[in-house]
C-alpha cells in the first residue's frame, strides 16, 4: 500500500519536473508572446516585466496596418499549396512507377533519385538562383516554388509505403478491368491517405519555414513570404521590438499549431524509412 | 490466367513508367544535377555579373580561395560551430528522450514541448532571440544585470548563434531518439528490471545499444544540419563580429549575392559539398562497424 502511494508521489514529481523542463525549453516562445503585448515604451523600461498591468494589442494593430503581413501570409500560402500539391502528385507517380512496374533502366533511375538526396539544397542554391534569374522568374511564384516541386526524400517515402501494398491487389484490379492509372487513382492513392497526410504536414512545416530560397528570389514587398517579411523587420534601420515580436508571433502560429495537432503524422513522416533498424 | 498476365507484362516495354517518372526526373535535372554541374564548372571559370559562364580560368579560383587565410578561418568557425551544436543538441535530445521513454498520462504535454521548436521558422525565432540578446534592455542582460552585446562581442556571438541553432534542432533529434528508445521492447526492459537492473544499467546496457541506429543517425544528422544553418547567422550577427560567426554557407551567400562573386561562391559550395560528403562517408564506414541492428 505504502509502495503504491510512494510511486504515485514520485510519479507526480517526475511528471512536474519533466513539464517544468518543457516549459523552460519553450520559454523563448512564451517570452515572445508575452512581450508582444507591451508597447515600445514599456519594452524600453528597466527592468523588463514578463507580465504588465497594461497589456496592449497596439503592436498587432501595427503589424496588420504598417506592413502587408496578410499579403506575406497569402504568398506563403500559395507557395505551400502549390509545392505540396505537386510534390504529392509527382512523387507518388514516380514511386508508383518504381514499385509497380518493371522496365529497363529502373535501377539507374532509382539510384538517380537517391543521389539527389545526397546533394544538399545549400550547395546548389546559388546556381539555382542563376537559373531562375536566367528564366526571368525572380519575384514570381514560379521562381519561389520550382525547386520545391519534387524531392527525392518524398519519392522514397511514398515508395516505402507502396511496397507494403500487396501485389495481388493489382492483379485483382486488372482482372476487374481497372487500368494502370485507374489502379493508381482508385486503389493506391486512397490506401495511402495516412502516409500522404504525414507527408503533407511534414512538407507544410518545411516549406512554410523556408528562408534561404525566398530570400534570394524575392526582392519586392508584393512577393515576399512571411519569413522574409519578418526578417525585414529585424534587419530594418529602425527596429520596433513590440511590432517585431507581434509579427513573429503571427508568423509562428500556423506552423506551431499544425505541429501541435499533427505531430503524430509528422513523426511518422520523419521516421518512416528514414533509419534502418 | 495469372501466367498469361505475367507473360504479357514481361514481353512488351510500356512507355507508361517513363512517363510517370518524366516530370520528377526533368525537375531533378533542372534543379539538382544541372546546378550541381554548373557549380563545378563555374568554380573553374570566370563569371559575368549574373553568375553565368564567361571564360575558363582553370584552377585560379580554387587557388585564390584556398590560399586565403580568411577562408580557413571560415572553415574553422564552421567546424567549431558544428562541434558545439552537435555535442549540446545531442546531449539535450538524449536527456529529453530518456525522460519521455515511458508513455504515461499527459506525457504528450512535455513531449510536445521538447519537440515544438523544430516547427518554428528561423526568422521569427531570430526575432525573439534578438530581443533576448539585445544590448539595450535585452532580456538576458536584464536577468544577469549585465550590458553585454551578446550578438556583437566575441566569444558571446558564437554562443548566441549556437544557442539558437541548438534550440531549433533539438526537436528532430529528440523525436528520432524517442522513436528508437520506444522500439525497445517493454518486456525486455521489464525483465531487466525484475533481474535487478537499475535505471542507469537499463539505459547503458539496453536502451543505448538497442537504439544505436537512431543514436548514430542523429549524431551525423546534427553535423549536416549545423553546416546548413543560415538564417540565424544572417539575422543575428551577419557573420560578425570580425567574421567570428561567419560559416561556409553564410560566406557563400555573401560572396554570390552581396559581392556578386559567383565563381568564388561556387568554389566554396563545392568545398561544402565535399565536407558533407566526407562526413557521410565517415558515417557509412563507421555504421558497418558500430551499429547494432536488431
Amino acid at each position: 500500500m505504502s509502495d503504491t502511494k510512494k510511486w504515485g508521489w514520485r510519479g507526480a514529481a517526475g511528471f512536474l519536473i519533466r513539464l517544468a523542463l518543457g516549459i523552460a525549453f519553450i520559454s523563448p516562445l512564451i517570452v515572445g508572446l508575452c512581450f508582444s503585448f507591451q508597447d515600445e515604451q514599456t519594452l524600453g523600461m528597466y527592468p523588463l516585466k514578463l507580465l504588465v498591468s497594461n497589456p496592449t494589442l497596439e503592436n498587432y494593430g501595427k503589424v496588420f496596418t504598417d506592413i502587408p503581413i496578410l499579403l506575406y501570409l497569402a504568398n506563403t500560402g500559395i507557395v505551400c499549396v502549390t509545392a505540396i500539391f505537386f510534390q504529392i502528385i509527382l512523387c507518388s507517380l514516380a514511386a508508383y512507377a518504381f514499385v509497380f512496374f518493371e522496365f529497363p533502366m529502373k535501377k539507374i533511375l532509382f539510384s538517380l533519385v537517391l543521389t539527389t538526396t545526397m546533394i544538399p539544397g545549400e550547395v546548389v542554391v546559388i546556381t539555382n538562383y542563376t537559373t531562375i534569374q536566367n528564366m526571368d522568374l525572380i519575384n514570381t511564384y514560379a521562381g519561389l516554388v520550382l525547386p520545391s516541386l519534387v524531392s527525392g526524400a518524398s519519392i522514397f517515402l511514398m515508395r516505402q509505403y507502396f511496397l507494403t501494398i500487396p501485389k495481388d491487389y493489382r492483379e485483382a484490379a486488372t482482372l476487374d478491368g481497372c487500368g494502370n492509372m485507374g489502379f493508381f487513382f482508385h486503389i493506391v492513392m486512397p490506401l495511402s491517405v495516412p502516409t500522404l497526410s504525414s507527408l503533407v504536414i511534414y512538407l507544410f512545416v518545411q516549406i512554410y519555414n523556408q528562408f534561404f530560397w525566398p530570400l534570394l528570389v524575392t526582392n519586392t514587398d508584393r512577393m515576399r513570404t512571411i519569413q522574409i517579411g519578418i526578417s525585414m523587420l529585424v534587419t530594418a534601420d529602425v527596429v520596433d521590438y513590440g511590432q517585431i515580436l507581434a509579427g513573429a508571433t503571427v508568423a509562428i502560429l500556423p506552423s506551431a499549431l499544425i505541429y501541435i495537432f499533427g505531430q503524430d503524422y509528422i513523426i511518422r513522416g520523419m521516421t518512416a524509412g528514414g533509419v534502418k533498424g | 490466367m495469372q501466367t498469361t498476365y505475367r507473360k504479357k507484362q514481361r514481353r512488351k516495354v510500356s512507355p507508361l513508367p517513363y512517363l510517370l517518372l518524366l516530370p520528377s526526373m526533368a525537375l531533378f535535372f533542372l534543379f539538382n544535377f544541372y546546378p550541381f554541374l554548373k557549380a563545378v564548372i563555374l568554380s573553374f571559370s570566370l563569371t559575368d555579373k549574373r553568375g553565368n559562364f564567361a571564360k575558363w580560368v582553370g584552377l585560379d579560383n580554387w587557388v585564390r580561395v584556398l590560399e586565403k587565410e580568411s577562408f580557413w578561418k571560415v572553415v574553422e568557425v564552421t567546424l567549431e560551430m558544428a562541434a558545439i551544436n552537435l555535442a549540446v543538441t545531442f546531449l539535450i535530445a538524449l536527456v529529453f528522450a530518456l525522460l519521455s521513454v515511458r508513455k504515461v498520462r499527459f506525457s504528450k504535454w512535455y513531449q510536445t514541448m521538447y519537440a515544438l521548436p523544430m516547427a518554428i521558422a528561423s526568422s521569427p525565432a531570430a526575432a525573439i532571440f534578438l530581443f533576448i540578446y539585445r544590448q539595450k534592455n535585452g532580456l538576458l542582460n536584464n536577468l544577469l544585470g549585465t550590458s553585454i552585446g551578446w550578438t556583437r562581442q566575441m566569444p558571446y556571438a558564437l554562443w548566441a548563434v549556437c544557442a539558437m541553432t541548438i534550440w531549433m534542432h533539438v526537436g528532430v533529434s529528440f523525436i528520432f531518439l524517442l522513436v528508437g528508445f520506444r522500439n525497445v521492447s517493454q518486456d525486455l526492459l521489464e525483465s531487466a528490471w525484475l533481474d535487478g537492473a537499475g535505471p542507469f544499467a537499463r539505459i547503458r546496457y539496453l536502451l543505448i545499444p538497442l537504439a544505436s541506429p537512431q543514436l548514430f543517425f542523429v549524431f551525423f544528422l546534427n553535423i549536416a544540419s549545423s553546416f546548413r544553418s543560415f538564417a540565424q547567422i544572417r539575422l543575428l550577427t551577419g557573420g560578425g563580429p570580425a567574421n567570428g560567426t561567419k560559416t561556409l554557407i553564410y560566406y557563400i551567400y555573401e560572396n554570390a549575392i552581396i559581392n556578386g562573386r559567383f565563381e568564388t561562391a561556387c568554389v566554396q559550395a563545392i568545398f561544402l559539398f565535399g565536407l558533407i560528403l566526407l562526413v557521410t562517408q565517415i558515417q557509412m564506414a563507421l555504421e558497418k562497424r558500430m551499429v547494432h541492428y536488431q
